[in-house]
This record gives C-alpha cells, structure tokens and sequence, in this order.
C-alpha cells in the first residue's frame, strides 16, 4: 500500500510562563492509503496536537523541536503559509470535537456549505491548469530527444492534437454533468413522491411534480442520450395533468369528509386517481440512465476536432467503443509512443543526474562530517550547491513523488539552520540560565519562598544536530544508490496511468462548480450525512441545529472538497450512542466510497473497534502502543491499553469497575522514567528511571513498556480484561463454529 | 424482579412537557408515567432531544409541568392542568357536535313525516338538554381538578409538613397517654424537637439534581464551600460551624480533600469538578437524585471513577437514583430498572436484564444495536438497526398505549402488536430452554 503521511520523529513543545509544556515527545507513524489509523489517549496526551501539526494548525506558542511529517512531496512541518492552502481543507480536512465552535454562528448553513467548494474550485482550476501546462511542457521538452528534425516535428504536432482534444472533449463533459445531475435530481425526487403517496403524507405534490418536470427537461435537451425518449417527455407530460387532478380530489375528499363526519353519515370515495405507475416508468428510465458508465471525453472531443460529425446515435456504451476504437486506431498509438518516449528521457536523465549526484553529495557530506566547526557562509555554500544537485536529479515527469527527493530542500535547510541557531544562542541561554539561577539561591538563601520558578535553558546539542546533517545527506545518498540499483522503469507500464492523470487534470482545470450545483451538491451531502429535509434545513443558522446535527454540517462540510485524507479529532465524543453509530457507520462508507484515509481520535477504545485498522495508544505525547485492531484488542501488552478496556463497562460487567487512579504528569517537567509509573500498579522499579524502548511483540505490533522485556517478571492483565477477551474469543469461535 | 412489595417513592402520572414554538407547540415530554422504588437506580435512556433531561427537569419543578402529576412520598409536587382544559374543550366539541347531529336529525324526521313534528321535537329536545348537563357535569369536575392541581402546585412543602406533624401527633398520643408523670418532661422535649423539624420540613429540597456539564454548573466566582453550602443556607441554617462540618463531610464522601474547600471551581480537573457536584447534590441529605447525564462530559478513565463514586454513595447513604444517560453499556451496569424515550414518549419500561433478554419496540432494539464494543471482530460484524416510526408501526388501526407485555415489562403498542411481542418472548424463551 501506499503511504499517504509519514510522521518521523515528530518534537512539539508550547511555551507557557512557567516553562516548556512538551506536548509531544518523539512520535512517529505511517498513515497508509484506504486504512483508518485511530490515536487512542487521555486528555491532555497530544493526541490532538498531533493532528493540528499535520494541518498546520499549531496555537502561536508552539515550538516545533523536531520531525518530519511528509505528504506527497512537501513536508508539512516546513511549508509557507500559501503553500498550505492548497492542502487544509482540500486535501487534508478536519472535523472537529466542538461542532458550535467551528461553524459560523451568523453565516447561513448553505453558505458555509458552498463557501468552500466555490472558493476552492477556483483554486483547483487554476492548480489543475497550470499542473496541466506545466506537464505539457516537459512532454514537448523531453519528446524530442534523440529524434530527427521531422519527427519531432510530428511529435509535437501530436501533443498540439491532443491538447485540442482534450479541450474539446471537455465543452462535452460539463454538458453531460449538467445532465446526469438533473437525471439523478429526477429520481430522487420521483422516489420522494411515490414514498409519500404510499405513506399517505402528501405535502405539495403539484410543485414536486413540476419540479420532476423541469429537471427531465433539462436532462432531455443537454447530453445524455435516451432510448425512449418519447415515453419519458409523456411521462412527464402525464405527470403533471395527474398531479393537478389527484391535489383536486384530495381537497375535495378532506372537505366532504368533514362535512360527513359532522353530519354523521358514512361517506364513500370517489376513485383514486392512478399516478404511481407513471412515476414508477419515470423511475425505471432514469434508474437506466443514471447508471450509464461515463463517456470518454477525449475520445469524443478526438473525432469532434477529426471528423467534425456528430455523435454516433446508440447508448452510452455502445457510443463508447465506438469512439475509443476510433481514436485507438487513428491517434492514440502514436501518441502512447510520444510519450512513451518523453518518460523514457525524462527517467534516464534523472538516473544520470543522480549518479553525478552522489560524487557532489558525497564530497560535500565529508565536508559537514570532517570539520568540527564551520563558517555560516561557507556552510551556506555548499548547502545550496548540495540542494541545486538533488533538484536536479528529480524526475518532474513522475506521477508518484519521490518524497525524500522533494523534501530534501527543507530538512536539509532546517538542520543547518538548527546548527547555527546552537552556535549563535547557546551562549547567550547558558548565561541566562546562570543569572537566573543565582538570583532564586539568593531569595532562598535569605529565607523567602521565590514566587517565580527557573525557565530550564534551551540548549542545543551541537554536536548532535551536526550529526543531523550528516545523517540527512547520508540518507539522500542512500536512497539515490538504491534508486540507480533497483532501477525496473518501463515507460510503458505507466503510461496509461499517465494518460488518464492528463484526463483528470485537463477536466479538472475547466470544471467549474456554479452555485447552482453547489447548491445540489451541499443538499445531497446533507442527504448523505442524515438530515433530514434538507432543503429547509439549507436555509438555517447554526443554532438552529441540535449538537447531532451540527456535528453532521461539520463531516458534510469537510467531505465537500472530496479529500484524501480525514482527520477525525473525537467527532462522537459529544453524541449520544445511536448517532454516534450513525456517524462511525457514515465515515466508514465515506472511506470505502472515497477510499479516504482516515485518522481518528478518541478517548473511547469501544468507539474505534469498527472503525480502525491499525491503532496507537498515546499517553503523556508519547505512543505507548501501537498495532493492528486486533492485536490491541486481543493481545493488549501495555498497562495503559490494559488500563483504558477495563475502565469502561461493557453489556455483561458486573464487577467494580477498575478506574486509573490519580491524573496525568504536568509534562512541563516529564518523569524520568516511564509517563505512566506513578499511575500503574504493574510498575517495575525500572520504569522510575529508565524510559521503555518500543519492544517488538509481533511484525505489526510494538509497545513501549519494561513488561515486554525478556527478563520482565510475567504479569497478568487485570480480570476483568482477560475474561472480556476470553469471552470475544469464545465468540468469534462459537460463530466460526456455526458458520462451519 | 418483585417490585410491588417496594415502597413507591417517586410516581409520575401521564406528566406533559409542552413548550411554545412559535403558533404550535414542541410536546417534550407527552404522558410520561412511571414509578421509582425506593432504594433502586432508575435509568431513563434515548438520543438525544427526546425529552430525558426535560422530564427530570419538570420532576424537580425547573419547569411548570403542562400536565399530568408528579407524586413523591404520596404527595403531589407537580400538577399541570393542560389535561383537564383538553378534557374540557373535548367534552364542550362533542357536545356541540352533538346537538349539531341531533339538529340534522330533526330536520330529516319532519321532512319525512310533517305531521309528528311536535313529537320529534320533543324527543330530540329531551336528548339535547341531557347530553348538555351531562357535559357541564364533567366541566364542573374538571374545573375542581384544576384548582386542586394550582394549590398542590404552589403549596405542596405546607401540605407535606403538615402532614407530617399530624402523623407526629398521632404518633405521640398514645405515649403521652402511656407515659408516667416523671418520664413525661422529657418525652415532650424530644417531642417538641422533632416537632420543630417536622414543621421545616421541606418536600422538593429532598430530590436533588447533578448536572451534566460539570464546567458550566459551577460558579466560577464562587469557592468550593460557598458552592457546597448554598442549599443549606437557603434551606434556612444559620451555624456556621455546623455549615462547615457539614461540608467538610460532604467533601469527604464523594473522595475530597478539606483543603479542597477554599479553592475556585477552575482549580479542579474534570472529574474533581463533577465530584463537587454530587458533594453539592448529597450536603442536603436527599431521598432522589436526579443524575442528568453526569458521565457524557468526561474521559472514559474519569467515567469509571464517577460510576464507583455515586455506586458507593447509593450503598453508604441508601440513595434512589434517577440516571438519565444515553449509553446503554454504563446503564445497564448501573441501573436496576430502564425507561427508554422516544421523542417524549416513554416506550420501553422494565428491569435492565429483562430489557436485554427480551428487547421489543423496534426502537429499543435499534439502540442496543448500536452499542459498541471493544472486540473489532464482532464489531466489524456488528449491524445497526434503524428505526423508522412510519414503517416499523401499523397504526392506522389503533394509537398504541404503554402496556404490560410481560409481568413488570412495559411497552407502548396497541393489541396486535402485544400478541406478536409475546410470541417472540415464547419463542425465544423455548430455544433458550432448548439450549
């Protein structure tokens, strides 16, 4: 699988008046594609701080100490404030815990629903386009190598019809958007009707028919191709002469019968005037067509710019192979060899940029790694010379980045800023710290209780963050011999894969969301996420919503700029149970849908079983544990995980429960030991003094406690845990049992 | 679970909770009946806005009941009388309605034979004027209710300490009869004494309410103690030492420190802070407290210790509890008996085992269906109910009503509905019995 974010040694402290608060301490994970990963913890165990930091989010008074935290080519600890506008919220959302506090009080729900999809759009587009362009011109840059005048004359002449194609194709698509969006408007609304005829709770039906009018004439007159057209536009005409008729008899019915019921005699009713089969033709015909697979774009706007005829009259498919054998036949093969070709180039010019690289790099490491002490300018020399040659050796025509490559520039340019900021300020800390100290012996050797305390010295290691940079070179290095070795590029592998990456971003970068469809689509989300009428409920304020609700505008609204990846900061923690389920069962479909990956906080071990793949246990900023679901579940080893399941009842408990004793450390002055000795009942004299290394229970599974050592004394989980797991055991096994 | 033998302490009556939403009205809670035994924990469960937290609050008179009563110790705390006007306008409709027909009538009658007219009238009249007085009968009775309900509403405290020192009287006579002249002075002080307390005695003061923020139900500017001891002091105690004992005590119980005494609400973690609470809701020494939510707010590690606290608490002070919580683990593992609320009805009532065993009302089955758990297989296999009122009930027949399916198994459904939850109950009883 592929990793989405890589979190690598990840350092965050806030400074407060009385010191250094250190929120999280050395964490590292991998958050892969399509998996959930749930963060497990306390309050106060920098769960989310974690998440802030990844997006970009962290209160002013944070220090960022150390780590990285990489995604799709930039590290997130690093990047400029404009940078990041193109990841939060549209690559990276956010739900938050306090739905009130994240929604605009005096801004509309609607608006606060489209704001972002009109807002971003704009930006996409742009994005697209210029990653479009940008693309283009390395294609005509690397085409033409080692080809003679006249091919490259017809290389280019290639890419100039593809790129005319390709826009041509997309007047088509945002046409046929348009059109399956009121298809599917059709039946939604179809299906709504034919609900409450059968319910018997009518509200307008002459409006809700028309409206089912005006979209199948739309859907009509733009793309989307029909085989009974003209059953569907009589349909359509039927419906609404029925609808006016039926709203006439039903006023009539009401008021005869409470004429008669006064009068007391027995009323019997006119016929029933028969509107469902009409609506149940209207739905099995735009059922049909809603399922039609997409059109080829590029393949339409081929022949369009080709042939200039007119679309072959047959379904959807039919249309489709039709039009992808006749650009197969008369373009795409020479184009495949065009870019076949320029990736071929653009890949071998990479491998011999970083074979020349490594002797530079090499050189320029010796320098860092042989002299005790350098110059800021001379460092800053070789620094740039060092990021110049591994720029250059970046293959830009690759759709996958190569993140070490990409993020070379900013961890190297922080570990030597880091260096000189040691140099430059030890110093001066060192002293303060001295004058600081000698005051408050003063004040204690005179008698007095200080009333303020030592701020410790902020003291950087400089010999260590020289070894830093040695060891970030070193690393590029190895990476760049392992790349030259390994090296299995085929062009042609990828080259579909390319194709359809240029299809995506040319649609993406004339696909423009008009407030209309914004309107659709916010309604739809709302519909999506469980609420109820949402056309009403479009029009509201945010106070007008119970805590439930707001919650749900709050997912709705994250999930409106279709991101990769979702942070969840304990969405649930302030629903009750049948919501809550709800709105686990709702991320859950959304990930599997949108093959999201998720990162989900909470406090609560039962809420995440369902949810997660893969789970860390965090406590005082550190991950105490970490593994698959079922290993924390199953085969929980740290006293912490044990501590967190047998604090909670579950249906059969009937034993005290087993509470954590006491609250977590002030972390401004962090134990020596183990965070969590003080609190645990397990403790070993070790964990007073010596901090656990991760032990390795099992490939997928570590913990961070003394109890995993193999000279550890053997210790048993607390009953009430083993006996739950018994139970599950038991379970699982009766019904694999049953299954057999 | 035997539970007519148990002394009723709580008993609420058909109670309405309606509030005004612009031209309609929003029916929080709509004839909500139950009784609390003494001694149990009483579990009150739903999602959230169907009306849990508004019927404890209506229970301890935050808020003027609409209708219905509200008995606690046999006397009535709350009564609204929006169910005597509706009883008053119903009868005065059908009455009219009535009349209306009964004039009809007597125009077909004489249309058909002109010549009896006198007759017909007469008898129509006669019927007429019956149904009438028989109406401004049950207007007169109804009006009666309703004054009753306005003075217990208002005087409900004097009628309870009244009562309470007549029993004391009644009591008492027969030892002063009894007693010898030199026993006499001293049986008449201790008489006199709880005499004394009798007369102060307070009603509502004896249910007392945690609530569910444990942040937002202090006052930050005021100190654990002056927090602690306000209801004493309202209550009318003037000692101060006897005022700081008290608290001291109180502090002690629910796992505080005296030091913790003089310090702001601010200075305490989340848990600490809710422990101020229930030291607040026990000072006043209550027979009811109220727990709205007293767990959602907190850490799953801090909730188990608040359980522990308020399940040693009920034990060492013999309290009955009224826990209102939307998680059905922690209910069950707490409560003795479970109410479950469905936008302001009550549909399921019974003994939290037997709610577990044999789980009816759809909606009730949804809510257990959506219990996590901490096992990822089951979980993974794990489906969630969804209850739909409009297609899980058929009540175009009959409106359903709170039922007895089973002995001490309540449940709101109408007659074919009972018999269908009773076949499942058979059914299910018959495999296990199998098994």
């Amino acid at each position: 699988m592929e990793k989405k974010i890589d979190v690598k040694n990840l350092k965050i402290s806030f400074r407060t008046n009385n010191g250094k608060v250190q929120a999280v301490r050395d964490i590292s994970f991998e958050l892969y594609e399509g998996e959930t990963l749930a963060i497990v913890g306390e309050s106060g165990s920098g769960k989310s701080v974690t998440s802030k930091a990844i997006l970009g989010i962290l209160a002013g008074n944070s220090i960022i100490e150390g780590g990285e935290i990489i995604y799709d080519g930039k590290d997130l600890l690093k990047i400029k404030e404009d940078d990041f506008h193109q990841i939060r919220g549209d690559k990276i959302a956010m739900i938050f815990q306090d739905p009130l506090s994240s929604l605009n009080p005096i801004v509309r729900i609607g608006k606060q629903l489209t704001e972002a999809m009109l807002l971003k759009n704009r930006s996409k587009r742009r994005n697209c386009g210029r990653i479009f362009k940008h693309y283009m011109v390395l294609l005509r840059k690397h085409a033409d190598a080692g080809a003679s005048a006249e091919e490259a004359k017809k290389n280019q002449e290639t890419i100039s019809t593809f790129e005319k194609a390709v826009f041509k194709g997309i007047e088509y698509e945002i046409k046929y958007n348009d059109a399956h969006e009121a298809v599917v408007d059709v039946l939604e609304n179809a299906k709504n009707v034919l609900f409450e005829l059968e319910k018997n709770v009518v509200k307008d039906i002459v409006k809700e028919c028309k409206e089912i009018r005006t979209y199948g004439l739309r859907a009509k007159n733009r793309f989307v191709v029909f085989n009974d057209e003209a059953r569907f536009e009589d349909a359509l005409e039927k419906l609404g002469t029925l609808a006016a008729e039926w709203h006439e008899r039903d006023k009539k019915v009401k008021k005869e019968k409470a004429i008669a019921k006064k009068r007391r005699v027995e009323y019997v009713e006119p016929a029933k005037v028969e509107i469902e089969p009409v609506l149940k033709t209207i739905i099995e015909i735009a059922q049909r067509v809603s399922e039609f697979s997409k059109p080829s774009f590029v393949a339409i706007g081929f022949r369009m710019i080709k042939h200039e005829a007119t679309l072959p009259n047959a379904d959807i498919d039919e249309m489709n192979a039709i039009l992808m054998k006749e650009m197969k036949t008369e373009f795409y093969d020479t184009f495949e060899k065009t870019l076949v070709r320029a990736l071929d180039d653009s890949h071998n010019c990479s491998i011999a940029n970083k074979k020349a690289a490594i002797d530079v790099l090499e050189k320029n490491r010796d320098f860092f790694k042989n002299n005790e002490t350098f110059k800021e300018g001379e460092a800053n020399k070789y620094v740039k010379h060092t990021i110049a040659c591994v720029k250059s050796a970046i293959d830009h025509m690759e759709i996958k980045k190569d993140n070490l490559s990409y993020t070379f520039n900013t961890t190297l340019t922080h570990a030597v800023g880091r260096y000189f900021k040691g140099i430059n300020r030890n110093d001066k800390e060192q002293a303060r710290f001295d004058k600081q100290t000698q005051k408050i012996e003063k004040i204690v050797a005179k008698g007095h209780i200080p009333e303020w305390s030592v701020v410790p010295a902020d003291i950087v290691n400089i010999q260590e963050a020289r070894e830093h940079i040695v060891f970030v070179i070193d690393r590029i290095i190895n990476h760049f011999n392992d790349s030259i070795r390994d090296d299995a590029f085929k062009a042609e592998e990828v080259s579909n894969e390319v194709f359809s990456f240029l299809e995506e971003q040319a649609s993406g970068s004339v696909f423009k969301v008009t407030q209309r469809m914004a309107k659709n689509t916010a309604i739809k989300l709302m519909e999506e996420v469980g609420i109820a009428e949402p056309r009403r409920r479009y029009r509201q304020y945010p106070f007008e919503f119970s805590g439930g609700m707001r919650q749900r505008i709050v997912i709705a609204i994250a999930l409106a700029a279709n991101p990769d990846v979702l942070i969840c900061d304990e969405p649930t923690t302030a629903l009750d149970v049948t919501i809550q389920s709800q709105i686990l069962e709702l991320i859950n479909n959304l990930k599997k849908e949108r093959n999201l990956s998720v990162i989900f906080i909470t406090h609560d071990l039962g809420v995440v079983a369902n949810m997660a793949d893969r789970i860390a246990v965090m406590y005082a900023g550190k991950i105490v544990e970490y593994g698959t679901a079922l290993d924390v579940f199953y085969n929980p080893i740290h006293p912490y995980t044990w501590a967190l399941l047998s604090s909670m009842p579950d249906l059969d408990t009937k034993e005290k429960l087993e509470a954590i004793p006491g609250t977590p450390p002030n972390m401004i002055y962090p134990p020596v030991g183990d965070a969590f000795a003080e609190r645990n009942r397990y403790a070993l004299k070790v964990d007073f003094v010596e901090q656990p290394p991760m032990f390795k229970i099992s490939d997928t599974h570590f913990a961070a406690t003394w109890l995993a050592h193999p000279d550890a004394p053997k210790v048993d989980p607390p009953r009430i845990v083993t006996e739950r797991i018994a139970r599950m055991k038991r379970l699982a096994e009766a019904d694999n049992g049953n299954k057999g | 679970m035997e539970t007519k033998d148990k002394e009723v302490l709580l008993r609420v009556e058909q109670l309405c909770q309606y509030f005004k939403l612009g031209k309609s009205e929003l029916k929080a809670v709509n004839k909500v009946s139950f009784n609390i035994y003494k001694g149990e924990v009483f579990g009150l469960v739903g999602e959230s806005g169907c009306g849990k937290t508004t019927t404890g609050r209506s229970i301890i008179k935050l808020y003027e009941s609409t209708g219905g009563n509200v008995y606690f110790k046999d006397q009535r705390i709350c009564a609204g009388n929006r169910l005597y006007k509706d009883a008053i306008a119903a009868a005065k409709e059908d009455c009219a309605d009535t009349v209306r027909g009964y004039e009809a009538e007597i125009k077909e009658e004489t249309a058909k034979n002109p010549a009896n007219e006198a007759t017909i009238k007469e008898k129509y009249h006669r019927l007429i004027s019956e149904k009438r007085e028989e109406t401004s009968k049950i207007i007169k009775e109804n009006r009666v209710a309703i004054k009753e309900a306005r003075d217990d509403q208002r005087n409900c405290d004097k009628k309870y300490s009244a009562r309470r020192v007549a029993e004391l009287k009644a009591e008492y006579e027969p030892i002063f009869a009894n007693a010898t002249p030199d026993k006499l002075p001293e049986i008449k002080k201790e008489y006199n004494k709880k005499l004394h307390i009798a007369k102060r005695e307070r009603l509502v003061t004896q249910i007392q309410m945690i609530f569910q923020d444990p942040i937002a139900s202090l006052n930050p500017r005021m100190t654990v103690e002056t927090i602690v001891s306000e209801g004493l002091i309202i209550k009318g105690v003037r000692d101060k030492a006897y005022i700081q004992e008290k608290v001291y005590e109180a502090l002690e119980q629910v796992g505080l420190v005296r030091e913790h005494a003089t310090r702001y609400p601010h200075e305490f973690s989340g848990g600490q802070r809710q422990r101020i609470g229930i030291a607040r809701s026990i000072i006043m020494r209550p027979d009811l407290i109220i727990a709205d939510e007293p767990i959602s707010a907190l850490d799953v590690s801090i909730q188990a210790q608040v359980i522990n606290l308020l399940n040693d608490l009920r034990s060492q002070l013999g309290l009955t509890i009224m826990f209102i919580a939307h998680d059905l683990s922690v209910v069950k593992y707490f409560s003795d008996r479970i109410g479950v609320m469905y936008y302001g009805n009550l549909v399921e009532l019974t003994s939290s085992d037997e709610l577990f065993k044999h789980p009816f009302h759809p909606y009730t089955r949804s809510l257990l269906s959506a219990i996590p758990s901490p096992d990822p297989i089951y979980e993974k296999k794990r489906k969630r109910i969804t209850y739909n009122p409009l297609v899980d009930h058929d009540y175009s027949k009959e409106q359903p009503t709170l039922r007895e399916v089973l002995p001490g198994h309540f449940v709101l459904c109408n007659t074919a509905e009972m018999e269908e939850y009773r076949r499942i109950a058979a059914e299910k009883d018959l495999i296990q019995k199998a098994e």
